[in-house]
């Protein structure tokens, strides 16, 4: 649809924009629907496959993608889309209320038949992911819907809560998760809190990102320090101030 | 914005537009103005502003000492500095104060001769604006956190009050009787606020994590509570109930034209609700920090394109657009936490208050004007200005002849 007059909102540029294409410091990247695919490429490279043996898929949080681009309202339509489009899967990790795993459902599809090798399960766990997984985009599942909607009997739930493909959340409900994703998770949540107290240690609570960047990652810290550094900028618990010399990470008193 | 002035004057372009465009203008262009101040009165936090809607000429203002102040926000010296003189108060020394802090004061919403106040006291007085005097004291058994008053009300005069009962009180103004109950939540009112857009429709927010929407004339409970999740189960990590937040929730607006409703909750979390159909709008504004036990003010800027919401975040006061989530600004000027801000909505000003007992004005400031514009407001202003602009004045000596 073509505009004949602008919209008022457009009159009034927020940020005034400079000619150079580079700009001092905070890189934004502009651009609309297509850039979240590739950032979420992006950012699956930052996951380190060596660490869990190959065996988990490569896992992104939802609010990583909010430290790349800054409108959070896009980011998250962007990710619906591609979630009813079938090829993003999301979970609910567990630790946080809203901290969401994303995942490719290729990926997802592939580790998890490769970690049912030769497992009796094996067959339940195909018919799940087939007939479950790529028809329908919910978090979780009641038991009434698995029995009465999917057809799968009470001892092939069991069966799939013991491949790890559901976890339980009620007494009759389980959320999807990711088989063997507890290491994940405990590294996750030790590695979030190492980057977050060596960014409150720094002299005045603050630290360049080029540098902890650069930092030599200690013992706690198994994933990339990237990977942790856009976890905590997008789950806002560091604030990220432009500066002439790069983005700052200030720690946030509570 | 010439571009907007020469559509309005060849008529291409309607003149709502153009007052939208400048509107929006000033508000991205507000901060705090040295030139502009408020009366210092309070001599301990402030914890709730509201500008008459009449004229938009007073404030009320009301602190945690139980002291209430009237302010007169008309610049009627022609100067560019002016503070905000306070034209009367109910001080400690007044024999009716409020025993305890004030929580939530509003101006009677069609004329000045009245205001409403209510107090931890467990009171909620109705003041004659005149004498200064309470006409009607309404006593409850829990402290009162918050009250409103229809701005739109016709047909009925009620005051809808929070206390720490669960049960939301309906007081009548016109017959004193406070009979109607309304019941739904499970735990302390924190926050309630008729609709702008329907007489009968009111929004409350509780602790327990709710928020309902009523409709008074109903007998049977509420309309509908607010989910976050959309009906979505599988999102929320209990299945068993509807809730707005994850934690309590403390601030409610409703947009200029009523059709959304904005909520806040100590999950440190905004959203945006469809008013009619008390669908979450998913607009996700990011944390807006939030650690208030008590309500929360926050306002909605009118007659803007794209609308602006202002909001108290820690000791600044955070702007973000309303449908899209994106902060614009931090206004930070207070030195300790903003409790309320309240939008002016004839100048783009915002008035903000805080526990350093200040009201601070935020002023939108364009583009200083002309040197040439400068002399003659200065000429035609009050006698006896004596600084002539200095390219005016006469360079050459008087010596030669």
């Amino acid at each position: 649809m073509s505009r004949k007059r602008a919209l008022i909102s457009d009159a009034f540029n927020l940020k005034k924009r400079r000619n150079g294409t580079e700009q001092f410091g905070a890189t934004a990247a502009e651009d609309g629907p297509a850039d979240i695919k590739s950032s979420l490429e992006y950012l699956m490279t930052l996951f380190p496959r060596k660490l869990f043996n190959d065996a988990l898929p490569q896992i992104v949080l939802k609010h990583q993608l909010y430290s790349i681009h800054s409108d959070k309202t896009l980011v998250d339509k962007e990710v619906n889309k591609m979630r009813e489009r079938g090829d993003l899967l999301m979970f609910q990790l567990g630790f946080d209320a809203e901290a969401f795993g994303l995942v490719f459902t290729s990926d997802y599809k592939a580790k998890v038949l490769v970690g049912e090798e030769g497992k009796t399960t094996r067959a339940t766990v195909e018919r799940f992911l087939e007939k479950v997984v790529s028809a329908c985009t919910d978090l979780s599942f009641t038991k009434d819907k698995m029995l009465k909607e999917f057809l799968f009997t009470d001892s092939e739930i069991t069966q799939l809560v013991k491949s790890g493909v559901l976890t339980v959340r009620d007494a009759g409900s389980w959320w999807l998760s990711i088989p063997n994703s507890g290491k994940f998770t405990k590294y996750f949540i030790k590695g979030r809190k190492a980057v977050l107290s060596m960014v409150k240690k720094s002299k005045y609570g603050e630290v360049l990102k080029a540098e902890i960047e650069e930092r030599r990652t200690n013992s706690q810290v198994k994933f990339h320090m990237k990977y942790h550094i856009h976890d905590i900028v997008g789950a806002e618990l560091v604030e990220s101030i432009p500066t002439t010399s790069g983005t700052l990470l200030r720690s946030v008193d509570s | 914005m010439l571009g907007f002035l020469t559509a309005r004057r060849a008529g291409l372009d309607d003149p709502l537009r153009l007052r939208r465009a400048e509107s929006t203008r000033r508000v991205l262009g507000l901060q705090l103005n040295p030139d502009r101040d408020v009366d210092r009165i309070h001599g301990n936090g402030i914890n709730t502003i509201d500008i008459e809607a009449v004229e938009g000429r007073y404030m009320l203002s009301g602190g945690a000492d139980g002291v209430i102040v009237i302010y007169d926000l008309e610049n009627f010296s022609g100067k560019l500095q002016y503070t905000c003189k306070a034209v009367c108060t109910v001080g400690r020394s007044s024999r009716y104060v409020h025993k305890f802090s004030v929580e939530t004061v509003q101006w009677y919403p069609y004329d000045t001769g009245m205001f409403v106040s209510s107090s931890f006291d467990k009171t909620m007085k109705v003041w004659d604006t005149e004498t200064l005097k309470p006409a009607e004291v309404f006593q409850f058994e829990g402290n009162v956190y918050c009250h409103h008053l229809s701005p739109i009300a016709r047909k009925h005069s009620l005051i809808a009050v929070g206390t720490t009962n669960p049960k939301i009180q309906l007081c009548d103004l016109k017959s004193g009787s406070r009979i109607h109950i309304l019941q739904g939540h499970r735990a302390e009112v924190l926050s309630v606020r008729w609709s702008p857009r329907y007489e009968h429709i009111l929004a409350t927010a509780s602790a327990d994590s709710k928020v309902k929407v009523w409709d008074v004339r109903r007998a049977s409970g509420s309309l509908f509570t607010l989910d976050q999740h959309n009906g979505d189960k599988s999102k929320a990590s209990s299945e068993a109930v509807n809730t707005a937040h994850n934690g309590r929730v403390n601030g409610l607006c409703f947009t200029g034209d009523g059709l959304y409703l904005l909520t806040s909750g100590t999950d440190d979390r905004m959203r945006l609700w469809n008013s009619a159909t008390g669908e979450n709008t998913l607009v996700n504004y990011g944390k807006v920090c939030n650690e208030s036990r008590k309500r929360l003010q926050f306002t909605v800027s009118r007659g803007c394109s794209p609308e602006f919401v202002f909001v108290p975040c820690g000791s600044s006061v955070a702007v973000y657009t309303l449908h899209t989530g994106e902060l614009v600004t931090m206004l930070r000027g207070h030195y300790n936490s903003v409790d309320c801000c309240e939008f002016h909505p004839d100048y783009q000003e915002v008035y903000s208050g805080g526990k350093d007992c200040n009201i601070l004005a935020w002023v939108p400031v364009l583009r200083p004007s002309d040197v040439e514009e400068d002399s003659d407001h200065e000429v035609k202003g009050a006698a006896g200005q004596s600084s002539v602009n200095p390219a005016f004045q006469d360079a050459w000596s008087s010596d030669e002849d």
